[in-house]
């Protein structure tokens, strides 16, 4: 037998004939790696390059930019306006124009750069393959929809519609609206499933197909969704929103065709991205050659405590740019945290976009001189097979490691576009909730509190707290009233910065918030929150600043708060240390973990998160007394964390600094530094091992060799595999507890049978 | 008629008179320490016009009214009280935090995307003056945890202690059920009573802003009470400065929701950009009075444009949730958006696309564009529009300002024709076109996203720069046809004295017009009969106080309405004003259909998901005399003129300079018809007819541009 892997045995004929005959008899169109795999732009078309390669007008082309990024704020405010999931009430949307190609060539002022990215796999799978198939076709008037993360996304809870733009008959350009839709009948509620053990508990996997004719949902298909998801009015309500915002743009295109001709229309397009991508070349070309790394890890799979390595190197060398993530952790089999290498490619351009070079335009162009490499099946680049609903856990460090690995890089250069910023907090904690409402409604999705995460310290001055999510800006944490109306929960705590919470430095990280939330009025009703960052820290700090802490959630079950509040309100302390460390409720069952997979919650059960803080930026020795004593007097620092930390004297009583006595302090710590310090070799030869230490639950590589990864999992033999090979299964961790408690039995039994 | 009323601006003071059948717009700087005083001197000029004393004037007219952005310099200058805020605890950060996103509100889009350099704005209540209260109101109005007075008494002591001026109350779910909010001011008398010296005032949240959204509400009570005392002064030394010279009238405030009241009846809050505001009331009545139809009313001015819309019928378009300074509010504000686009607007080169960039940076008034010869070193608009021949430079802003051209062609060279390699005027023709294009783009967005197309709109030009670009405007916007209006130098302070007096009470519901889950429809009328009922006594009862007659009283009711569970409603005015069967709530659900599918396109609506009112609004408002501007409409005459000389102009789409003629005041004499290209000066403003248009006056100065070959 001869299959494509024997293809370089084959003689050219042989090729041939087998290449025909598999392409008249594909069983499957699955995700084509061919296109999943390039991030570049693809090459002129017949058409871009007859009107580009004669003069074209640059002043033209901006206005006719101009009149294209009208058209998209206007779709935008339209998808703002009429969404209905959460995720488009806070900004978790995005409207887009690609070319005819399918190369994403622009987005709105705002909306997320990462979803606009991912969709431009899908239009080049249905030009691939619609296009020409009689049964599928694409035509004025079609719009096709998709959320399947294997053909392009970030997720698979969002949803995107894309529709084609004809003008004389000829498909001119594509636009799109996609929203983070959230329920999509997943094994949990809320579409981010953290219990998914294969593709297949992960809910709608809609390839890219078509769903509208002649501007008009077909009603058997949207049934059919309507029919798999737990919110079916969701459904059908935002795929009319995502229908008529890109009839209105491609209403738009129309428009800007009639002023400015097609010809000019697909060459602003098609030089718009060109132009980009010869002023990130041209950047490029600026930093100086060398190699930039940083490790970080992961610290869950949301069913286990693992630490995952996810690291990136950037090598610069003669104006080309390459980011690698060998030796990441291997994929797990039988985990949803494994991320599709597309998703992770998308999020980095967009950490590069937003924390770098931010004044570059929205485009795919933005990243595509930048050369990605991974392994195979690795966390970060993980087979069609393996489950991905919460690749968040993976693709959310996308967002951080350019910037925090390009600091180094960046910090010698006479120019730069932004100031360099230790890493915003970047694994959002949020409540994912579904149930029945107070109002007779099913729900499933999540709150907007992702929205609000601390930014890390910065060259120049403290990073801010809780401000936009790490993927975007201007997203909303929205009106704690608004969500409570509309689902059976009560915030007791909505929004507090805590004390001592932050990253450390010259400058310290803006915070997150702490919240704190029961059920009311639903006996129905339970939350998932999936997240790691509860054992490591997720945003290191940079040139000597501290990490952002740890953040476990912590619940009390078995208690009715409520009926507490009404007789013993004594009880209740408005803050998570207090309630967990003086545990004044009785009959409380308090507990802390890392991520929780989704419980049903009693109505008066506490359940407890915290937004994250960013990382510090400089050494604590340097912040000036005054700010340490204004963060003092604005509840974010403890006197005891203020003396220990910064060294910093002042009267407890009001606060007076002691500047001669805080410099003396910090001399002495500069020179007990000095005392504890060894030569490096030394360190080297104390600190370095050959291998992951036993008892550490780890997976990824280990010094110097990418090659080898070591996996040492809870109920899995401890071993090392081939970077790229098919990965790992790890034990259910019900099992896992089956089978120690049915040893604890066994025990007993045999203790009993003994006395 | 006789009235006056006034805008006082950051810089002037604009004041229009109507005695009879003159009107008179005058202008005089204004004079922070003393308002009195630049009203004084403009209300001067228009004595001397009018030939009249002052006491005759005042006595005379039969009301006074005022714009002002006294409150929002009072913002910027933070010259306000120290806040102390008591809130729910467990919302202590709800502030401080600002829903994330508030380190961006009234920024433009490139300082939101630069994450690392976000800083939010310093703080009107610094973190150290917020205190929570053991507390809670559910969304339904149970209360959850019952207000700890102990807790309450200490917080207060704290906030005063540490030298709070004035006291905000926040508490979660307050415009549901008041109860704690209320109990809190009687223990706040209780403990500093307001006979006491230095009594401290005290706000609460929900008679401030009646819908929910503990964030926005938070902002509004605190800007509310951060500008009281600073409105209060600078008003009442107005009122004042009336009484002695003769008024004896109640002094009326123009409110940012389009409508005014007495002194006495006004929040702070409420004034917050009634000026601009003022500019669309204007426009509204000019659209009324010459029935000119939709209006989209643009005002050009150095540093910024603002873009209002003006619906025939009737229709307002609010902002429930406008950006005031910095900050995200909650009042229903006439909508206005104002682009980062002017006079003073910064040319730059665009590295990326080689081409030119205009904006958001701008040189403002100070110090504005190199032509100024104040130091300004970066090309603007203005600069490029001197250099194509359109301004006099010993005529400009009525000689006030000497234009330095040799500056303009200094910095156009040193920063854009080198990089771009091309001659000056061919960069000073891109500036006006791209400057052009934008704001069209901006006003296209506005219509276009609220489901209206420029080509049902006749545009108003006005501001310092309106008149000037309003034709390139056009021909980006593909619209035919741009009035100029009347006393466009003073046309805030025109809309001011012709708004009704108004007040707008509002109420957060959850009505369910229609379950999906239960498939059932309204039927419990009582309770939101019984909402309405209340609102519009509420608003009855603000007019009454005011010495209305009960029987002029009119109501508007409006609802905001939504789909399933949309963030954002559709404000649907409704005649149903009662429910009574189940034909009534088919009705507004009717006309929810219709304004949705309007504006979102037909077969967007989705009445499947379910439909749900979730504010009550209702205006409640007295209709008053307006200045008569009937003859705003072109007139028949068309009167040839002869130009008072001529230059050398630059067009874009015209490769040579075309010998342009030039026109002064006199040809703002009705009837005066002029074929572009055009350049005419008068002492207000440059009105630049480009040489696809043409230029006819109309009546009392206003001034309209028809392109050629327009229908």
């Amino acid at each position: 037998m001869a299959n494509v892997a024997d293809a370089k045995n084959l003689s050219s004929e042989d090729k041939e004939i087998l290449e025909k005959f598999l392409k008249a008899n594909q069983l499957f169109h699955g995700p084509d790696q061919e296109i999943m795999n390039n991030h570049g732009l693809c090459p002129r078309s017949e058409e871009e390059e007859r009107i580009l390669s004669v003069e074209f007008d640059p002043h033209m082309a901006n206005l006719c930019r101009g009149r294209i990024l009208a058209a998209l704020d206007e779709s935008h405010t339209m998808v703002e306006q009429m969404g209905v999931a959460p995720g488009a009430k806070w900004g978790d949307i995005v409207t887009t124009i690609f070319t005819a190609n399918g190369d994403m060539a622009s987005t709105g002022t705002h909306g997320l750069v990462a979803f606009a990215s991912v969709v431009g796999y899908p239009i080049r799978f249905i030009n691939k393959y619609w296009v020409d198939d009689s049964s599928v076709g694409v035509h004025d008037g079609d719009a096709f929809i998709h959320n399947d993360s294997r053909y392009g996304n970030i997720h698979n809870t969002d949803q995107s519609m894309m529709m084609p733009v004809f003008w004389d008959g000829k498909l001119v350009c594509w636009v799109s609206s996609t929203i983070h839709e959230g329920e999509n009948g997943a094994i949990e509620p809320g579409g981010m499933p953290s219990i998914a053990e294969s593709k297949f508990d992960e809910g709608l996997k809609m390839c890219p197909f078509k769903v509208a004719s002649n501007d008009e949902l077909r009603r058997d298909i949207v049934t059919f969704l309507q029919n798999s998801v737990r919110d079916p009015k969701l459904q059908l309500a935002d795929m009319k929103v995502k229908l008529h915002v890109a009839i209105r743009l491609r209403k738009r295109i129309h428009s800007i065709i009639e002023e400015f001709g097609v010809d000019s229309l697909i060459g602003t397009l098609r030089k718009s991205l060109e132009d980009t991508d010869a002023m990130v070349k041209e950047r490029i070309k600026e930093i100086p050659n060398g190699t930039y790394r940083i490790n970080t890890f992961l610290d869950s799979t949301l069913r286990e405590n693992l630490l995952s390595k996810v690291p990136m190197r950037v090598t610069i060398k003669d104006g080309q740019m390459t980011w690698n993530f060998n030796g990441a952790a291997p994929q797990y089999t039988n985990r949803s945290i494994n991320s599709v290498g597309a998703s992770f490619k998308t999020c980095l351009a967009t950490g590069l976009t937003l924390y770098v070079w931010p004044d570059l335009p929205k485009n795919q162009a933005a990243f595509a001189p930048i050369d990605v490499e991974f392994d195979e099946n690795s966390l970060l680049n993980s087979s069609v097979d393996a489950p991905n609903a919460m690749s968040l856990l993976a693709i959310f460090r996308a967002f951080s490691l350019p910037a925090l690995t390009l600091a180094k890089a960046q910090y010698c250069m006479p120019k730069r576009f932004t100031a360099i910023s230790a890493p915003s907090y970047n694994q959002p904690a949020t409540f994912v909730y579904g149930g029945l409402t107070q109002h007779s409604e099913i729900t499933g999705n999540f709150c907007a509190d992702i929205n609000g995460n601390g930014t890390g310290g910065r060259e120049n001055k403290d990073g801010e707290h809780a401000l936009s999510p790490v993927f975007g800006y201007m997203a909303d944490t929205g009106e704690m009233e608004l969500a409570e109306e509309e689902l059976p929960f009560v915030r007791l705590v909505s929004q507090k910065l805590a004390k001592d919470r932050v990253g450390f430095g010259k400058y310290r990280s803006g915070q997150g918030y702490e919240q704190i939330a029961t059920v009311r009025q639903s006996s129905e009703f339970g939350f998932m929150s999936g997240q790691c960052g509860a054992k490591f820290s997720t945003a290191p700090g940079l040139f000597g600043g501290y990490s952002c802490p740890s953040y476990p959630l912590a619940k009390i079950k078995n208690i009715n708060i409520l009926e507490t509040l009404a007789k013993n309100p004594e009880q209740f302390d408005f803050d998570m240390v207090e309630l967990m460390n003086a545990q004044k409720i009785p009959g409380g069952k308090y507990s802390t973990q890392g991520a929780m997979n989704f419980e049903f919650c009693n109505e008066g059960e506490i359940y407890m998160i915290c937004q994250g803080a960013g990382g510090g930026y400089g050494d604590v020795l340097d912040r000036a007394p005054e700010m340490v004593i204004k963060d003092i007097e604005d509840g974010l620092l403890s006197q005891e964390t203020a003396l220990r930390m910064y060294k910093v004297a002042f009267n407890p009583d009001n606060l007076v600094l002691d500047l001669e006595e805080t410099e003396n302090l910090r001399q002495e710590e500069r020179q007990a530094r000095i005392k504890r310090g060894i030569p490096y070799d030394e360190f080297v030869q104390s600190w370095v091992k050959d291998k992951p230490p036993e008892g550490v639950p780890y997976a990824g590589s280990w010094g110097d060799d990418d090659s080898l990864l070591y996996v040492n999992a809870p109920g899995v033999p401890p071993r090392s595999i081939q970077a790229g090979s098919e990965g790992v299964m790890l034990a259910n961790p019900k099992d896992l507890r089956i089978s120690s408690l049915e040893q604890e039995v066994a025990q007993l039994k045999q203790q009993l049978g003994a006395n | 008629m006789q009235r006056i009323s006034v805008d006082i601006g950051g810089t002037f003071t604009d004041c229009f008179v109507a005695w009879g059948d003159k009107y008179v717009g005058t202008k005089a700087l204004t004079t922070h320490h003393n308002l009195a005083q630049g009203f004084n001197d403009a209300l001067d000029i228009a004595i001397e016009e009018l030939a009249i004393d002052k006491r005759t004037l005042l006595s005379g007219v039969d009301s006074v009214r005022y714009s002002t952005t006294l409150g929002t310099n009072a913002l910027i200058e933070r010259n306000g009280p120290r806040i102390g805020l008591l809130t729910t605890e467990g919302f202590n950060s709800t502030v401080p935090l600002s829903r994330g996103r508030g380190y961006g509100e009234g920024l433009p889009f490139e300082k939101q995307r630069d994450l690392c350099n976000a800083v939010r704005p310093d703080p009107i209540v610094p973190i150290s003056m917020i205190r929570g209260v053991r507390e809670r109101v559910a969304y339904d109005g149970d209360v959850i945890l019952t207000l700890d007075e102990d807790d309450l008494r200490q917080k207060m002591r704290e906030l005063v202690d540490q030298g709070a001026e004035t006291i905000v109350v926040i508490y979660a779910n307050s415009v549901v059920n008041p109860e704690h909010e209320l109990r809190t001011r009687e223990i706040f008398l209780e403990e500093y009573p307001s006979y006491l010296l230095g009594a401290i005032p005290l706000l609460l949240s929900h008679q401030v802003a009646g819908r929910k959204g503990e964030y926005v509400r938070s902002t509004s009570t605190i800007i509310d009470g951060y500008l009281h005392q600073v409105m209060y002064h600078g008003l009442g030394t107005l009122e004042m400065y009336l009484r002695s010279n003769g008024y004896d009238k109640p002094m009326l405030i123009s409110h940012n929701s389009g409508g005014m009241a007495q002194l006495n009846s006004t929040d702070a809050l409420q004034t917050v950009h009634s000026g601009p505001v003022s500019g669309v009331a204007a426009a509204e009545h000019l659209s009324f009075s010459g029935e000119l139809g939709n209006i989209v009313a643009t005002d050009m001015g150095g540093t910024s444009f603002d873009i209002g819309i003006v619906v025939e019928g009737g229709e307002k378009h609010y902002d429930f949730n406008p950006v005031i300074d910095r900050w995200l509010v909650s009042v229903p504000m006439v909508h206005l958006v104002t682009l980062g686009a002017g006079g003073g607007s910064i040319a730059s080169y665009d590295y990326l696309h080689n081409s030119i960039k205009i904006g958001p940076e701008s040189a403002g008034s100070d110090p504005g564009p190199a032509c100024y010869d104040r130091g300004g070193m970066k090309p603007t608009v203005t600069d490029a529009d001197l250099m194509l021949g359109y301004l006099d430079p010993d005529n400009y802003a009525n000689g006030r300002i000497e234009l330095n051209p040799a500056r303009s062609r200094f910095v156009l060279e040193e920063e854009l024709c080198d990089d771009m390699d091309m001659e000056l005027l061919d960069i000073c023709k891109q500036i006006k076109q791209t400057a052009d294009s934008n704001m069209a783009n901006g006003i296209a967005t506005e219509l276009r996203s609220r489901g209206y197309d420029p080509s049902e709109f006749t545009t108003l030009a006005y501001g310092g720069n309106g008149p000037l670009h309003c034709c390139g405007i056009a021909n980006a916007l593909g619209v035919n046809r741009v009035l100029a209006p009347p006393f466009s130098s003073v046309f805030s302070a025109l809309g001011a004295g012709n708004v009704n007096q108004m007040h707008i009470h509002e109420m957060s519901t959850y009505t369910v017009l229609y379950h999906t889950g239960t498939q059932s429809m309204l039927t419990d009328y009582e309770r939101i009969n019984t909402a309405i009922s209340e609102l519009e006594a509420r608003g009855r009862d603000d007019l009454q106080r005011q010495g209305m007659n009960p029987d002029d009283i009119k109501i508007r009711l409006e609802f905001d309405m939504r789909y399933g569970n949309q963030r954002v409603e559709t404000a649907v005015e409704t005649d149903v004003t009662r429910f009574n069967s189940m034909h009534d709530v088919l009705a507004l659900m009717g006309r929810f259909d219709k304004r949705y599918g309007e504006r979102f396109g037909e077969g967007s609506q989705a009445t499947e998901s379910g439909v749900r009112i979730n504010t009550i609004r209702v205006s409640s408002y007295i209709e008053l005399d307006k200045v008569d501007f009937s003859h705003v409409k072109p007139v028949e005459d068309k009167l040839s003129m002869e130009p008072v000389s001529s230059r050398s102009c630059h067009f874009v789409g015209v490769d040579e300079p075309l010998d342009t003629p030039v026109y002064d005041d006199a040809a703002l004499a009705a009837g005066t018809f002029i074929e572009g290209p055009a350049v005419v000066t008068t002492v207000n403003t440059t009105y630049l007819v480009e040489p696809d248009w043409n230029f006819h006056a109309s009546h009392r100065g206003a001034v309209w541009f028809f392109r050629k070959d327009g229908k």
